[in-house]
């Protein structure tokens, strides 16, 4: 259905995207992933001409819109984008919003276009918030009604751009929820986003861009558990855990306490997981403190889907103590709490290095 | 500097006490005093070369000067005999301090390019002061009570010449206003010579001290109103020869003027508020039937701020566009047209469009008003506009046109309705303050409210009433076109309509 040749996209002398060759198919859900500022955005704006490309070709159903004589608005009309910041009409009701293009750009009578458009509303389940307008939502229901809006207009494809990255964590799923609804329906769908788990099970295929390239494209399975090339592995793997090194004791406990608490957002992790690695994290931390001045410390933070479960490394040099076997810790409290909140903990020495494993169950 | 703000302190009481003094003679013991003059006139310059440590005080109306010294504001004024006989009637506390101050020969002004019209007059003047019109002309109106006097009906002759004539309506006996009508010496006789010389004429007011360069623009074809033949006049224009001789007097507060000492007279008894008020009604409004004028006034105001109002908002949004251009050739003009629009005081403005833009055009000055208004509201319109428009989020374009609006019709369905609404209030603020502003067309011999109300002044010497009627009435033409705008504020309120629901 689009078919996109060499496309590339240059600001001034910064060559955004370089060669993009990629077809979309009918039906198909697809997810575009990458690190921030590789032109995932801008790849999308290309598509309907909100950005114009430097260079290359866009063929939608098999005509040109890059051609001089390419009738934009009408092309546009065929795939309508949901965007970051939901882009509501504000001083129209959420009614109007979704009726305004249908009266006036497909010519449907008020009466049809409302019909269409409650019936819509029922579809993502603001209903009751038909006379209300955009200020009076939230931020998760503006983003459906968005939605909603772009199914109004009959779109072939609709194009997300990070269609939750503006919104609360607790409204995530409610969005997402919906584009998922929408993907079973067979509605044929390109999306820019930021969560992985999302992007592996609702897509068809998954698009990896970096350096201004489709770095690495294929199915969901292949990208996020078997990466071919060397980049996409290091994004997949920075995904998946938290890594970072402690080198004296007076390191910055809350900002390694927030650094933590948006890995777990990220993994969409329970509140009450996300408390236990915190109050793990502080109590093994105290253990080590005295060790700090000797060697540093390496903190791993990784999470297995498929195990639903987190894994807390903590390694540095030295002799090879078990810290937490030390009879020389100060009082059993803090190991008592280890040992309750930890389901599992495990002291080895690997390569002359002190490896500790806790590993803790999602609950 | 202590020392110094102590003797200015000394020397005000001192200045005060000898004001107190009891008596003046003669204009030379105020040689030092303040001194009203009607600014642009012989007087100004008459004071400024023999009393040159007096204070001087130019005002624009005789109505102001009279109040002035009324509320000691100033000493003395100096006044045509013949007003001064029409002011101390209505002013019996007004005395005069000193006759035949500055005696001065009086003429019609005639451009310097065409001394035609300037011969034929002096041919008339000599013709009327030998079959005796002329004599008649100066008994009516110089004779006795110039107010008494009743303007004869004077056949407007229909030619195919038509000049037009520049008066300031400064006062009887020259040119004033009653019943609607110009009358007055001067009026009559350029009547008389318009129908000897079969020419049709056109009477425009100005104010005085721009009767002089609106003849040498070519604005008017003739200028009179009382006005002395001096030398910095002769230079700008044409004279004829003296139709009168204009005699100055000094006019000043008889409880001050030595001659007049002696027991107070009996002052007349206080009238009630009521009463006053009444008074003021009947002199300022039904006399004369000068609510004429206000109505003219009135309805020239109401013109002049809507049709602005609307030139300004169509071509703001045009330089609006353009400022919001990206080529440079569009957003560069715009932006300097709001720079200098904004820059300049719109007086200045209204004086450079009447004339210099339309300095050799005919053009009604209702029209130039319109013209110069608009270009000001343009200005403050556009940057209205653009920080409307720049109000609006542009996620909104973009999801408009996503969604296969074209970009106008993504202005058209879905910016401006929001910049309507965001700019109101700013919009209505500057609608008031272009229908206040408008009050200075009288400059340029358009007669709108102000103007009127000035001219009324001038013949009752009334400045509480007339004054707060137009404020009373700009408050209300402000009021009511304010009611159309809040109209629109409400409907464009996306939540009007919810809220109508509601209520039914």
């Amino acid at each position: 259905m689009i078919k996109v040749e060499h496309l590339s996209k240059k600001y001034g002398d910064l060559a955004v995207l370089k060669d993009i060759t990629v077809e979309i198919k009918k039906g198909e859900v697809i997810s575009i992933i990458g690190p921030s500022g590789t032109g995932k955005s801008t790849f999308l704006r290309c598509l309907n001409l909100l950005d114009t490309p430097s260079g290359g070709s866009i063929l939608i159903d098999g005509t040109d819109i890059l051609a001089p004589n390419a009738d934009v608005p009408k092309v546009r009309r065929k795939m309508n984008m949901v965007f970051q910041s939901f882009n509501l009409f504000s001083h129209l009701s959420v009614l109007e919003n979704l009726t305004i293009g249908q009266i006036r750009l497909l010519g449907r009578s008020g009466k049809e276009a409302e019909q269409k458009a409650r019936e819509l509303l029922k579809l993502v389940g603001l209903a009751g918030k038909a006379d209300s307008y955009p200020d009076e939502l939230s931020g998760g229901q503006k983003q459906r009604v968005a939605i909603a809006r772009c199914m109004a207009m009959d779109p072939e494809i609709i194009l997300f751009d990070e269609p939750t990255s503006a919104l609360d964590p607790t409204m995530v799923s409610e969005v997402l929820a919906v584009i998922r609804r929408l993907a079973k329906d067979g509605m044929t769908m390109a999306i820019v986003t930021h969560e992985m788990a999302f992007a592996r099970d609702v897509s068809n295929r998954v698009l990896y861009l970096d350096e201004g390239l489709i770095y690495e494209e294929g199915t969901p399975r292949q990208i996020f558990e078997a990466p071919q090339r060397e980049k996409t592995r290091a994004f997949i793997n920075r995904i998946r855990s938290l890594n970072c090194r402690i080198s004296s004791a007076d390191y910055d406990l809350y900002a390694l306490n927030a650094q933590i608490e948006t890995f777990c957002e990220k993994q969409i992790l329970p509140a009450k997981t996300r408390q236990d690695v915190l109050l793990l994290v502080e109590e093994v931390l105290l253990v080590y403190t005295p060790l700090l001045s000797v060697a540093p410390l390496d903190v791993r933070l990784s999470y297995s889907e498929k195990k639903e479960s987190l894994e807390l490394i903590f390694e540095n040099t030295g002799d090879g103590d078990n810290p937490l076997d030390n009879k020389l810790l100060p009082d059993e409290l803090g190991l008592t709490i280890i040992n309750k909140l930890a389901e599992s903990v495990d002291y080895r020495r690997v390569n002359d290095l002190n490896r500790l494993t806790l590993t803790i169950k999602k609950i | 500097m202590k020392k110094t703000i102590l003797s200015i302190f000394f020397s005000l009481i001192a200045g005060f006490a000898a004001r107190g003094d009891a008596g003046w003679n003669s204009l030379d013991d105020l040689a030092e005093g303040r001194i009203a003059v009607f600014s642009g006139t012989v007087h100004d310059a008459f004071v400024a070369r023999k009393y040159p440590a007096a204070k001087l005080l130019r005002f624009d109306s005789t109505a102001d000067m009279i109040l002035s010294i009324k509320k000691d504001k100033v000493d003395v004024t100096l006044v045509d005999t013949i007003s001064a006989a029409v002011i101390m009637k209505t002013n019996p506390e007004l005395g005069v301090l000193q006759e035949d101050v500055l005696n001065m020969p009086v003429g019609v002004g005639f451009g310097k390019r065409a001394p035609e019209l300037r011969k034929r007059f002096n041919r008339f003047l000599k013709e009327i002061r030998a079959d005796g019109t002329y004599d008649a002309m100066f008994r009516r109106w110089c004779g006795g009570d110039p107010e008494a006097a009743v303007m004869p009906e004077i056949p407007e002759s229909g030619g195919e010449e038509k000049y037009v004539l520049g008066v300031a309506v400064a006062d009887l006996p020259y040119v004033a206003v009653m019943d609607g009508k110009y009358v007055g010496f001067d009026v009559e006789m350029i009547k008389r010579f318009a129908e000897r010389e079969k020419f049709r004429m056109e009477i425009v007011s100005l104010e005085f001290p721009s009767l002089v360069t609106a003849l040498a623009s070519g604005k008017v074809d003739m200028i009179t109103d009382g006005i002395a033949i001096s030398e910095e006049r002769s230079r700008m224009v044409d004279f004829s020869e003296p139709y009168m001789e204009f005699r100055t007097v000094a006019l000043a507060l008889k409880s001050k003027i030595a001659k007049f000492a002696g027991p107070a007279a009996a002052a007349p008894a206080e009238k009630s508020f009521v009463r006053k008020v009444a008074d003021s009604f009947r002199s300022n409004i039904i006399v004369e039937r000068r609510w004429l004028l206000i109505l003219d006034g009135l309805r020239v105001t109401v013109v002049i701020s809507i049709f602005s109002a609307i030139l300004g908002t169509l071509l703001g949004a045009l330089v609006c566009f353009m400022r919001l251009s990206k080529k440079k050739a569009a957003s560069l003009p715009a932006g300097l047209f709001i720079s200098i629009l904004r820059g300049t005081p719109v007086l200045v403005l209204l004086m450079l469009v009447y004339y210099v833009v339309f300095a050799s055009v005919n053009v009604n000055p209702v029209f130039v008003a319109i013209i110069a208004f608009g270009l000001n509201f343009a200005a403050y319109a556009a940057e209205i506009f653009r920080t409307g428009i720049e109000g609006v989020d542009k996620g909104q374009t973009e999801a408009g046109i996503a969604m296969g609006f074209t970009k106008t019709g993504t202005f058209i369905h879905i910016i401006l309705p929001q910049m309507v609404r965001r700019i109101l209030p700013v919009y209505k603020g500057e609608f008031i303050s272009l229908v206040k502003n408008t009050s200075i067309v009288g400059y340029i011999a358009v007669q709108d409210l102000t103007k009127a109300s000035d001219i009324i002044r001038s013949r009752t010497f009334d400045a509480f009433f007339p004054l707060v009627m137009v404020a009373l009435l700009y408050f209300s033409i402000s009021w009511l076109l304010l009611q159309s705008l809040e109209y629109l504020e409400r409907v464009t309120d996306p939540k009007f309509k919810r809220k109508k629901a509601g209520s039914l």
